[in-house]
């Protein structure tokens, strides 16, 4: 079993792999060296054979890019099915459950009132203030969600998903409010945040949510075994030997971390974290044992392609991310609709 | 082996048990009877740990506190099979099953886990739809798998282990009833600890080894079968005519009712 889960995550690596080459050639710049070795050597070496502009279009906009769409989509898909283990139900991702749009409404919030606020607090923590703001957004709402819509371990799915609609709404009222208040350049952001894009990829960025991603992924993407025996109830899960109560915390936590990061980074990226589980479901029913680390190559996957998709399928313009993630995501929310009908 | 002393139990200021004081000893087969509504669930999940009582301390299971056992150590020895098993769980039989094994192995299963699981649904008689998906199962059929997790859970070297099993014969045919009770009477036989929620009075009779009898979250009486299943005792709790007469096979009470 064990040996049938590295071959796919082998695999999906391998393929991970091509779609990075695949990425770094597609786009309105053309490289003059089209062997991968020469243009590696070539930097390395730094023996001039590689002209600046080829460097800084490989170096500064399309790698960081790509190892960003790598990240993000990762982070969005294992928070995806970290809920959906949590609430027990393929419909919860952060977007349904409003986290997304608590995150984007804290950091637009920010955006526009920063100014004010940025006076009073320590210069170190101006850069990372989107960030922490976005986290507190994301936690705020998860909490609330779980609050209102489970009751004794049992979660309610219609008052699940109408809680997220409650708080998504919310979310537009303000930020309605808040386009209506912008300064131009203001504009430009809060419109960045609604789309979702990778566009703002830098290295710090990369830095920040890798480091992110490696401590939530210490501790949730081993999770498959608890999640799994969630299935059975919370109480039934606990006489496996199932900290229960402490699992739920960390993927709270964690899961709130990563989206609120994603957010401040790019904006909201719709659906990630409900396509990717939904297409591994598919293969492996509901085994998080197969799906959770799957999840966390998948996401990249998919991301990398949409994103690659994104910028060069219409040069030399780029398509808003989250318009093609919404795209796949919407069919996806319907069918699992359908198929759960009986069920709400 | 579980001692405990004073159980109350409150719901919103309702009060389901009373002052409840239960003790165990390796190699009983506890079964709790009474109408709907005595606390016998509330009962069986407080002694589980799966809520605070009123005084959580007073509960010792082989004179530990469960909050002095480590969570794999407890799940080693002790387990519980639910009333109110969830009813989407989309995997295999098999992949249910082996979720008994969890405390075991730490993601790859081994093969004694694999055997054990085995073992356990030939048990239960499960084998034949381990590839079968869960969610396409009756409803006896999907309480027979569960039933076969946690005898799977408790399949390993400890001694005096203890399982907790509310109703499990809800919606069993005849065979299995009786094949479930037999698995479980062989298991307190060999040393370990069964505490039971039953409905059926006779089938309690025949297979107890001590019979606690609750109304209204108090004990009315906890002994032998043959003195709590006495005529006038039971047609008093269950407020209903009946007759005690001795089994013809097995000399057990056989209760008839609405004579």
């Amino acid at each position: 079993m064990q040996n049938r889960l590295s071959l796919y995550l082998l695999f999906s690596f391998l393929l991970l792999a091509v779609l990075v080459a695949w990425s770094m050639y597609s786009g309105v710049f053309v490289f003059e060296k089209h062997s991968f070795l020469e243009i590696f050597s070539g930097l390395i070496n730094n023996d001039g054979s590689i002209d600046a502009s080829e460097r800084f279009v490989l170096m500064d906009l399309r790698l960081p890019r790509i190892v960003m769409a790598i990240l993000i989509g990762s982070a969005l898909s294992v928070s995806g099915t970290c809920l959906q283990g949590m609430f027990r139900n393929p419909l919860a991702s952060p977007d349904l459950l409003g986290i997304t749009a608590g995150a984007s409404l804290f950091a637009a919030i920010t955006i526009v009132l920063g100014s004010y606020i940025k006076p009073y607090i320590p210069e170190a923590l101006h850069y990372s203030l989107l960030s922490i703001m976005a986290f507190a957004g994301a936690l705020i709402t998860m909490v609330m969600v779980y609050r209102i819509s489970t009751r004794n371990g049992r979660t309610n799915v219609v008052m699940m998903l109408l809680s997220g609609v409650a708080i998504t709404a919310i979310g537009f009222a303000v930020m309605g409010l808040l386009i209506y208040f912008a300064k131009d350049e203001e504009l430009r952001d809060l419109t960045f945040w609604n789309l979702g894009s990778l566009a703002g990829a830098t290295w710090t960025k990369c830095a920040i949510l890798a480091v992110v991603i490696a401590v939530a992924y210490s501790m949730l993407i081993n999770k498959g075994k608890a999640l799994n025996a969630m299935m059975l109830g919370e109480h039934d899960a606990q006489h496996l030997g199932i900290p229960v109560e402490r699992i739920k915390k960390q993927i709270v936590i964690l899961t709130a971390l990563m989206v609120g990061t994603t957010v401040a980074f790019a904006g909201t990226i719709t659906f990630l974290g409900l396509i990717v589980p939904y297409i591994l479901r598919l293969i492996f029913k509901s085994n998080y044992h197969f799906i959770l680390p799957l999840a966390a190559v998948w996401g990249s996957v998919l991301l990398l392609t949409a994103d690659t998709i994104s910028r060069t399928i219409a040069p030399p313009s780029e398509i808003p991310i989250g318009v093609l993630t919404a795209f796949m995501g919407a069919p996806i929310f319907m069918i699992i609709l359908i198929k759960n009908r009986n069920q709400m | 082996m579980l001692e405990a002393q004073n159980i109350s139990y409150a719901h919103r200021k309702f009060s389901i048990l009373e002052d409840i004081d239960v003790s165990v000893n390796p190699g009983e087969l506890l079964v709790i009877v009474g109408p709907n509504g005595a606390g016998k669930s509330t009962l069986l999940s407080v002694l589980a740990n799966e809520m605070a009582a009123a005084d959580k301390d007073t509960i010792y299971f082989k004179k530990k506190t469960f909050k002095e056992w480590s969570n794999r150590d407890l799940a080693h020895s002790k387990a519980k099979f639910s009333q109110s098993n969830s009813a989407d769980i989309p995997l295999s039989v098999q992949e249910v099953v082996l979720m008994g094994r969890y405390p075991y192995f730490s993601s790859v299963p081994q093969k004694a886990d694999i055997d054990a699981a085995f073992t356990a649904m030939e048990e239960t008689d499960v084998a034949a739809l381990a590839s079968r998906d869960y969610n396409s199962l009756s409803g006896g059929e999907k309480q027979r798998v569960h039933l076969a997790r946690v005898l799977a859970q408790l399949d390993n070297e400890v001694e005096n282990k203890l399982v907790f099993l509310d109703e499990p014969l809800n919606n069993l045919d005849v065979l299995h009833q009786h094949r479930i009770l037999h698995t479980i009477k062989k298991f307190t036989q060999r040393g370990n600890t069964a505490v039971m929620v039953l409905h059926d009075l006779n089938l309690a009779g025949q297979f107890a080894d001590r019979v606690m009898l609750l109304k209204k979250g108090r004990i009315v009486a906890h002994d032998v079968p043959a003195n709590v299943f006495t005529r006038e005792i039971i047609s008093r709790v269950y407020n209903f005519p009946c007759t005690i007469c001795a089994n013809p096979l097995n000399h057990n009470p056989l209760i008839i009712f609405g004579t």
